[in-house]
């Protein structure tokens, strides 16, 4: 069997699928990408080569600016308020044991059981500010007056509120996987030894959960990047862009605007972006393993 | 060991023979897949045969012509309601009067629609589609020559309004027809009026000053859709026409083919809105609410009032409306503006929405003869009105009952007494770069964000 998979051919008919799906499912294209990205195609009449007035363009639209601003928001408050959240409340359900682990796992995993769209019209009526239920509950309270939770200097944290929440059950399930892997031993040792338990946490929790955090993390800001589904849903980019995020830029300037030349640049751009923030990770992380 | 050899040698083969095998079998599918899909388009049929024999039998079969399948694609998702309903009720009659024919409805709402209609343009456009008479949408779909020619002669007794065509033609060839007469009003609840003793305005400041009324009365005063940034839009189409008359459609004109929106008139327009949602005319988070929020607040009586077209007026007939709200909605036009040019009979309307066939459907006569049956005047334009869709782009008048319900009886009014009509609205008068910029932009200068200048500015580097 070893000498069967070093024949050359048994190699060449394992790899090709998947190079065939890279070649022409990915790379083909991104070249064609390229390619729309320097002419003015509008998606379906004849197209005229314009060199780099697109990225010129690009550079200089605000727009595309604040979507890359908001994508950066984005990652922030997945790195700095879902991930520290999802690992602290796996922690505690390691902690928990019995029916109540399984229970608590299922209800904070439910956000990301149900749909998008869903999960985007059910978080449009609860900003609502004339019959939702925030500020109903703030009534309740005695607030009187109309929050505007979709406003054009509210909306974004809004739209990052529900995108964090929503990602919330995956990062926490990873987590908690990574906890489980923890030998008990170590726990036992640390407890023998009169750690607390916030020492146990922070020495050997944390420490060897580093490889699942390095994943979690880039994960994490690729998602921020990529995000689009939630976005077009709730705010569509709005209200005037202050909801913008790349991907959904992309798509209204290439299949709303006619401007599919425009829409493959932001493509081209977006790539680079992804790429060059995933060498970014893969670095800084390498760097602190070899450390 | 040479055994052992050789059985690795025959894995390997019977490896790479499977991979092999699966790859052909791939194509194999595909050639066969895309000959049906070609005996289809010749034949017109929606073969659903599972075999080889079935196939063949079917070829056999719809080379006599008999079975014909026409796709319509259409922006109608509602079929039980308004529109949709009455484009299902002429399909169905169709297949009733033409058993041979069987028409398959694809519909999507506006947005996915317009999306899904670009694809189509590329990859082969169904044989009846909706579109809209606006250069936002047919300019780059002619450029693209994915509509077939209509011959406008045909339509001779068809009884269409006066101009209602211009917007459909490119270079005196005509390649749609219009569905509607759609004018832009302001919806109110008269029992709300009356209940509170307030008037229908006579002038802008009017309405300014009842809707601070109806605020300080804690009822939101107008329910509007800027979610979606194009009813604002046509909002200030709107208010354009009373600040500048019959002058508008040419200083909306040479603004777009100049890129250049600093007209004193375009100012006061755009500036009459943002001092409008300023004072409050709108409910909290107008900019970020959509079409059927925006509804709800009207038909559910939190709203006073609420701005959008005629097509609109089937809320009257709708039964999922309360009763007391549902007969108590009526409309007026936009009230003139202080110095404004434009008269009360100066109205925002325009033929938009319509049909067309594909140039490269394989059915194009029976497309057509399609077409043409559903603009027959006793189909849209009786039906339509029955289901109180709103005016028709066809002389409605011989359909009138005696049994209109007091709204529709105010539109026809509206239309009859209107000295002007405004066309395209501003959004959909530029390349569609342009309506994605006012449709977006609209909101930041409504709310007060953006100043008027630099929206002006804006929307009109999108043109350039």
């Amino acid at each position: 069997m070893k000498k069967l998979y070093s024949n050359k051919w048994v190699i060449f008919t394992l790899v090709l699928p998947g190079v065939l799906v890279f070649l022409f499912a990915i790379l083909a294209p991104i070249c064609l990408s390229v390619y729309y990205g320097f002419t003015d195609y509008t998606g379906m009449s004849e197209e005229n080569f314009i060199g780099l007035d697109n990225y010129v363009q690009l550079f200089h639209d605000s727009a595309f600016g604040r979507s890359l601003l908001n994508s950066l928001l984005l990652a922030i408050g997945f790195i700095c308020i879902q991930h520290p959240l999802a690992i602290i409340v796996a922690a505690v359900l390691d902690k928990l044991q019995g029916k109540a682990e399984g229970i608590f796992r299922c209800i904070y995993f439910i956000p990301n059981v149900i749909s998008v769209a869903v999960i985007a019209y059910l978080w449009k009526f609860i900003y609502n500010p004339d019959f939702g239920l925030l500020n109903n509950v703030l009534k309740i309270f005695g607030f009187e007056g109309q929050v505007n939770w979709l406003s054009q200097q509210n909306a974004i944290w809004s739209v990052l509120i529900v995108l964090i929440w929503h990602g919330f059950g995956w990062g926490m399930l990873i987590y908690y996987t990574g906890i489980k892997n923890i030998d008990p031993v170590l726990y036992e040792a640390a407890s023998i030894d009169g750690a607390g338990w916030w020492t146990t946490f922070y020495r050997i929790t944390l420490p060897l959960m580093k490889p699942v955090i390095q994943i979690n993390v880039t994960m994490a800001i690729i998602s921020a990047l990529k995000q689009m589904e939630t976005v077009y849903l709730l705010t569509n980019g709005g209200p005037a862009n202050s909801t913008q995020f790349a991907a959904n830029y992309l798509y209204q300037q290439a299949f709303k605007a006619f401007k599919y030349g425009y829409g493959n640049a932001i493509g081209v751009i977006f790539i680079i972006i992804c790429v060059a923030v995933t060498v970014l990770l893969n670095t800084v992380f390498r760097d602190k393993q070899e450390a | 060991m040479g055994g052992t050899k050789n059985e690795e040698k025959l894995i390997a083969a019977l490896l790479v023979a499977a991979m092999s095998v699966s790859v052909l079998a791939g194509c194999g599918n595909n050639k066969k897949e895309s000959t049906k899909t070609d005996a289809d388009s010749k034949t017109n049929t929606s073969s659903e045969a599972g075999n080889d024999k079935e196939d063949t039998k079917d070829k056999e079969d719809d080379s006599t012509g008999d079975e014909v399948t026409l796709k319509l694609f259409s922006n109608l998702p509602d079929r039980k309601n308004g529109q949709g309903l009455v484009e299902q009720m002429i399909i169905d009659e169709y297949m009733d009067a033409n058993p041979n024919v069987k028409i398959e409805v694809e519909a999507l709402d506006e947005e996915a629609y317009k999306t899904k209609f670009k694809a189509y343009a590329m990859d082969g456009m169904p044989d009846v589609v909706s579109i809209w008479g606006q250069p936002s949408f047919l300019d780059e779909v002619l450029d693209a020559g994915v509509l077939a020619e209509l011959n406008e002669s045909d339509y001779a007794d068809y009884k269409f309004i006066s101009g209602s065509l211009e917007g459909f033609k490119k270079d005196g060839k005509l390649y749609g027809l219009p569905r509607n007469t759609d004018i832009m009003l302001i919806y109110y609840n008269q029992k709300m009026f009356e209940d509170n003793s307030w008037e229908v305005p006579a002038t802008y400041e009017d309405l300014m000053t009842l809707c601070g009324t109806i605020k300080d009365a804690g009822i939101t005063p107008i329910a509007m859709d800027g979610g979606d940034g194009w009813p604002m839009a046509c909002f200030l189409t709107d208010l354009l026409v009373k600040v500048a008359g019959t002058e508008h459609s040419n200083i909306i004109s040479n603004a777009i083919s100049t890129g250049d929106f600093s007209a004193p008139e375009l100012k006061s327009a755009t500036q009459l809105l943002v001092d409008s949602a300023a004072a409050g005319m709108f409910q909290t988070g107008y900019d970020s609410q959509d079409y059927g929020t925006t509804q709800n607040l009207f038909t559910n009586g939190q709203a006073a009032m609420y701005v959008m077209g005629s097509w609109d007026a089937s809320m009257a007939l709708n039964e999922d409306i309360a009763e007391d709200i549902r007969t108590n909605i009526r409309a007026f036009t936009m009230p003139v503006v202080k110095d404004g040019k434009g008269g009360a009979n100066d109205i925002a309307a325009w033929n938009g929405g319509g049909y067309a066939v594909s140039a490269n459907s394989a059915v194009k006569d029976e497309a057509i003869k399609f077409l043409n049956y559903m603009y027959q005047p006793d189909k849209l334009s009786k039906y339509g009105w029955e289901n109180g869709v709103g005016m028709s782009a066809q002389d409605q008048s011989e359909y009138m009952t005696g049994n209109e319900t007091e709204l529709q009886k105010q539109i026809i009014e509206i239309l009859n007494n209107a000295t002007s009509v405004s066309g395209t609205p501003i959004n959909d008068c530029g390349p569609s770069a342009f309506k994605t910029a006012i449709e977006s932009e609209i909101q930041g200068v409504s709310n007060g964000s953006t100043s008027v200048d630099d929206f002006l500015t804006t929307i009109g580097a999108a043109c350039k």
